[in-house]
């Protein structure tokens, strides 16, 4: 699974309703070197859906997601 | 032996089917075809699809309950905008269950004041505008009012506005550790949800029925159009903030081809439903052309950025169990059934906000919706060139 994966930057997006995760992950990103791997949880399932465009649309590249009892964990790397 | 390989081969089907409707994601550009043609059936069957006339119903008469308003509202089991919203938060709830989706989830203490000042801002707006970005963007555009497109233009304006703003809070106030999430509450209700989900769909049969009963066939029938706008809107989670803060944000335009769709199958509908003469040409021209349906947009729009929600998109979310929204459209309601009051108030006021503009008066009905439709295709075709240019994209 995806837990294997060792994030350079963890952020904690719980609690956070659209568009809050998507523009603090994007900045998270801005301020990482490409190659690292940010790694975001967050409890919005609305993030699920965003994530794949977001990341394709920004050149990174979404390793995996877990979700375990309404959390999810986010792995990107910088692209 | 075969009946029960039959069975089986039944059972496999049905399985896939709900998987296929309930877990699997629903493409954006689909929802929006799929309301395009809901609002054409709506209006068809009765009225057009509205959201924020139902929440003030329900302002109204928490107002003449507490005695602030002397005159009682329509009643909200019959009032058709009631019962639309009804069914729009009825459709969700049951889909975000179907799908293992609803949770009660909590948000830091900074969200929810956002949620209350965002959904004032979007309660007052859609006042000045005569509707939300259904009523006052959406089916205005459709039913052919200039104010629909004077409220479209507000809308790109306040989004861009309410991102700069969020942009600006990022950077200036430092953001609490979130509490810890409740999540979906505990693994057992999320496998029972599904079963609550059904419940909750076999109840909208049985009131959609008792209201047939009753010689109230077209309020259960907009019951019904209610819950499947929620269905769809849910499963696709279609949301209207991100056509108009994507191409801003993300430089993404795929909400926005997803509304060009929807909105051009409305257009068409409601043309040949108008033109016809099969329904009245006022429908849904409101008196807020230019000034209410701009300013209106503006501030609805910088309110959809804070609140994460528009009229429709707070509805759902709320019912998906997302506290922040609910807080949203709980003020959303309030404010919107106080400033209307306040707009009707004076006349002053009311010949601000403006007046009715019926496009096809002007140029006539083929022209107005080649000009919509041009309109439509030239916003698609800027997003998408947007998003290999970045041209309008907001850096931070």
């Amino acid at each position: 699974m995806a837990d294997e994966i060792k994030p350079d930057v963890t952020i904690d997006l719980s609690g956070l309703s659209c568009p809050m995760p998507a523009i603090k992950m994007k900045k998270e990103l801005k301020g990482m070197s490409s190659g690292q791997v940010l790694l975001a949880i967050g409890t919005d399932p609305g993030t699920k859906n965003d994530l794949p465009g977001m990341c394709k649309k920004g050149g990174h590249e979404l390793l995996g997601v877990d979700e375990e009892g309404g959390t999810f964990k986010y792995y990107i790397r910088k692209g | 032996m075969s009946d029960n390989n039959e069975t089986s081969v039944l059972g496999g089907i049905l399985k896939r089917a709900y998987s296929s409707v309930f877990y699997e994601n629903w493409p954006i550009w689909f929802g929006g075809i799929l309301i395009g043609i809901m609002s054409v059936i709506t209006f068809g069957w009765a009225r057009p699809w509205g959201v924020v006339g139902g929440l003030r119903n329900w302002a109204d008469w928490f107002f003449n309950y507490i005695g602030i308003y002397s005159q009682a509202p329509f009643s909200p089991i019959i009032s058709t905008g009631s019962i639309l919203t009804l069914g729009l938060f009825w459709g969700a709830f049951g889909a975000a269950l179907m799908s293992k989706q609803f949770g009660i989830r909590n948000a830091p203490g900074f969200e929810l004041i956002k949620g209350m000042v965002g959904g004032t801002l979007l309660g007052i707006g859609a006042a000045m505008a005569g509707g939300c970005n259904v009523g006052g963007f959406y089916i205005a555009i459709s039913a052919m009012s200039f104010a629909g497109l004077a409220m479209m233009v507000g809308l790109i304006a306040g989004a861009y506005l309410g991102l700069r703003y969020l942009y600006w809070e990022m950077e200036h106030i430092p953001s609490k550790p979130p509490k810890p999430s409740k999540g979906s509450g505990g693994k057992s209700l999320v496998e029972i949800e599904p079963y609550i989900g059904a419940i909750v769909f076999l109840g909208a049969i049985v009131a959609a029925w008792f209201y047939a009963r009753n010689a109230y066939a077209r309020v259960g029938g907009l019951l019904l159009c209610g819950i499947v706008f929620g269905v769809i809107i849910q499963r696709t989670r279609f949301c209207f903030v991100r056509c108009f803060r994507d191409p801003f944000m993300t430089g993404e335009g795929d909400m926005v081809r997803a509304v060009t769709y929807s909105i051009v199958i409305s257009i068409l509908g409601f043309a040949a439903l108008k033109w016809t003469g099969l329904r009245g040409e006022e429908v849904y021209v409101t008196s807020t052309f230019w000034f209410g349906s701009l300013v209106g947009g503006i501030i609805f729009g910088f309110g959809m950025l804070l609140t994460g929600g528009c009229g429709s998109g707070s509805v759902w979310r709320a019912a998906e169990g997302h506290i922040k929204l609910m807080v949203a459209v709980f003020f959303f309601a309030l404010s919107n059934s106080l400033f209307k009051a306040l707009i009707k108030s004076s006349e002053g006021f009311q010949a601000l906000i403006g007046y009715k503009f019926f496009i096809p008066d002007y140029i006539g009905y083929k022209w107005t919706v080649i000009i919509l439709l041009a309109i439509f295709v030239v916003y698609s075709l800027v997003a998408t060139w947007n998003e290999e240019t970045d041209k309008f994209t907001v850096e931070m």
